[in-house]
């Protein structure tokens, strides 16, 4: 099982959950949603949330889901901004809003520790 | 829903309002997010001439020194605008600073393989263009001017339209433009200048129209571009002379015959250029980075505008460190070259009255013929800082007009070096 340590060194999965008007996806749309490069998947506009930088879950994350590391994440947004193609996706503050964000919002995104989901949230990806 | 105030990759400040029944029709997230970019760059060079306007021996930060924030508006999934300002040394002065708007622009993005864009646009000529001013995206001091330059206007306004095909391992994008400028080019006389008697500078208005198509192809590893521009320059209100002849000098003392400007002129110029460029990792984390750009500049008595200019670049990401080195070359044309050495050799056989005159139509050729050896490095204190430093060997050949040639002298024939320490940020 490939996870992380959550800080208190217990190694734990990290899904992708989305709100449920969103379908399954594959690891490169994943990538491809999380670097701007796709906005909707079967008609459906997506809408993907970060949490924010020196977040463990966003590093495992990116490590696990985008095979990259914050440097490359980050300096790939910012020259992307920087060129007048975009901005990187919004960031919450925590698990917690990220769980209410994507109930509440059509098309939304996010990810979190695979303890932290809620019963019968809509799991679009597992790495 | 509240989104954080820090965000990713700067701290920008992001508005995330849900403003229902907007413009666009429906409940769509309004987001507003603005971020700001800088460097301070300091550079010094071992001679008293300056080169790429401001570096000489007393060192100057006014070379690489920029500051500019940007907005980034988004209406909807398919609407945005950005707007980006920045303040730099003036472009047609050499001794004022200026402020100016780099982007302004409205975007669409009807699918996700298409983006439209009309405004105040940055053109996709080199790999680095569109984010030059933002040191913090790139690892060199100062992107070779010996490729940079070549162009006669980077921002145009006007409209883009690109189409993205997703590949397996490349994404594809074709990129086509059509617009238009009104820029300056910077003319440096040594001895006197069009309108006064003393060396400097002076900046000649120009309207160009440009359209161009490119091609980009990247990975998440490699970047390669080519690109045709179609550029049309004109002078506003006036003819842009052409040609030199060699006849009688301008004024009534008994002389060899001079090189004067041809009278009459050409309404427009045609100015097609062609971008190569490729960006490839190697294993063990190197990265070698070439590019290569060629500019013909039609129907111009500056006919060493028509020039070409190629760098290679070898870098290595360690850690927090990226060590790089490049070797970079810029050539006029060959008949360009000869040109201008034929007009500064009759300096010295014309009447001495008419010395500094010769000098003046010889430098009009503006003539480039440089290469640069650099070596440099960047650390990276944060994902948004990163202070370089970079020494380079400047070497002209002919002639460059990179160079403000000393009074009575030349900018051929000289190899000076060039220390360049710089901080950039992005919040």
């Amino acid at each position: 099982m490939v996870g992380l340590g959550l800080g208190a060194g217990i190694a734990e999965e990290v899904w992708v959950v989305a709100h449920p008007s969103v379908q399954r996806i594959d690891r490169q749309t994943l990538q491809r949603i999380y670097t701007g490069r796709v906005l909707s998947i079967g008609g459906q506009a997506v809408l993907p949330v970060n949490l924010p930088p020196g977040n463990l879950v966003r590093e495992e994350f990116l490590r696990l889901c985008l095979d990259q590391a914050e440097e490359q994440y980050t300096g790939y947004w910012l020259v992307r901004r920087y060129v007048g193609k975009g901005t990187p996706p919004p960031e919450l503050l925590g698990v917690d809003e990220v769980i209410r964000h994507i109930q509440a919002t059509p098309g939304a995104i996010g990810y979190l520790p695979a303890s932290r989901a809620p019963r019968g949230v809509n799991v679009i990806f597992k790495p | 829903m509240s989104f954080k105030n820090m965000s990713m990759p700067m701290r920008f400040v992001r508005a995330g309002l849900l403003l229902s029944g907007m413009a666009c029709g429906s409940a769509e997230a309004f987001d507003l997010t603005w971020s700001g970019f800088g460097t301070l760059g300091y550079a010094q060079s071992d001679e008293s001439v300056r080169y790429q306007r401001f570096i000489d021996n007393n060192g100057t930060v006014k070379r690489d020194t920029v500051f500019g924030a940007q907005v980034d508006a988004r209406f909807s999934q398919q609407w945005g605008a950005t707007l980006q300002a920045k303040v730099a040394p003036s472009d047609h002065r050499d001794n004022r600073w200026q402020a100016s708007l780099a982007w302004a622009f409205l975007s669409w993005r009807p699918s996700d393989d298409w983006l439209i864009r009309a405004g105040k646009l940055r053109l996709p000529f080199m790999l680095n263009t569109e984010n030059a001013d933002v040191g913090a995206t790139y690892d060199f001091v100062r992107l070779p001017q010996e490729v940079y330059s070549i162009a006669p206007t980077t921002d145009i306004l006007g409209l883009s339209i690109s189409k993205t095909w997703l590949g397996e391992t490349y994404d594809w994008t074709a990129e086509a433009y059509t617009g238009s400028a009104s820029t300056y080019w910077r003319y440096y006389g040594r001895d006197r200048t069009m309108s006064t008697s003393q060396p400097g500078s002076w900046f000649l208005p120009i309207d160009i129209r440009s359209t161009g198509l490119v091609l980009t192809a990247r990975s998440l590893s490699h970047v390669f571009r080519i690109g045709y521009h179609e550029g049309e320059s004109s002078r506003p209100g006036e003819k842009t002379r052409s040609d030199f002849q060699y006849g009688a000098c301008p004024a009534a003392i008994p002389s060899q015959p001079c090189y004067n400007l041809a009278p009459g002129g050409v309404d427009k110029q045609r100015v097609p250029i062609l971008t190569l460029g490729a960006s490839v990792t190697l294993p063990q984390d190197f990265k070698l980075t070439g590019e290569f750009a060629k500019m013909r500049v039609s129907d111009s008595a500056s006919r060493g505008l028509s020039r070409w200019g190629g760098y290679l670049a070898l870098s290595r990401r360690i850690g927090s460190w990226v060590p790089y080195g490049y070797y970079a070359k810029v050539k006029s044309q060959g008949d360009a070259l000869s040109l201008y050495q034929r007009i500064d050799a009759n300096a010295n056989v014309v009447h001495p009255a008419f010395q500094s005159y010769q000098h003046l139509v010889a430098d009009l050729t503006t003539p480039y013929d440089q290469s640069t050896i650099a070596v440099g490095t960047s650390f990276w204190v944060t994902t948004n800082s990163v202070v370089k430093a970079e020494w380079s060997r400047v070497s002209t050949g002919v002639a460059s007009s990179f160079v403000d040639a000393p009074q009575g002298g030349a900018s051929g024939d000289r190899r000076f070096d060039v220390f360049s320490l710089s901080y950039g940020f992005t919040f």
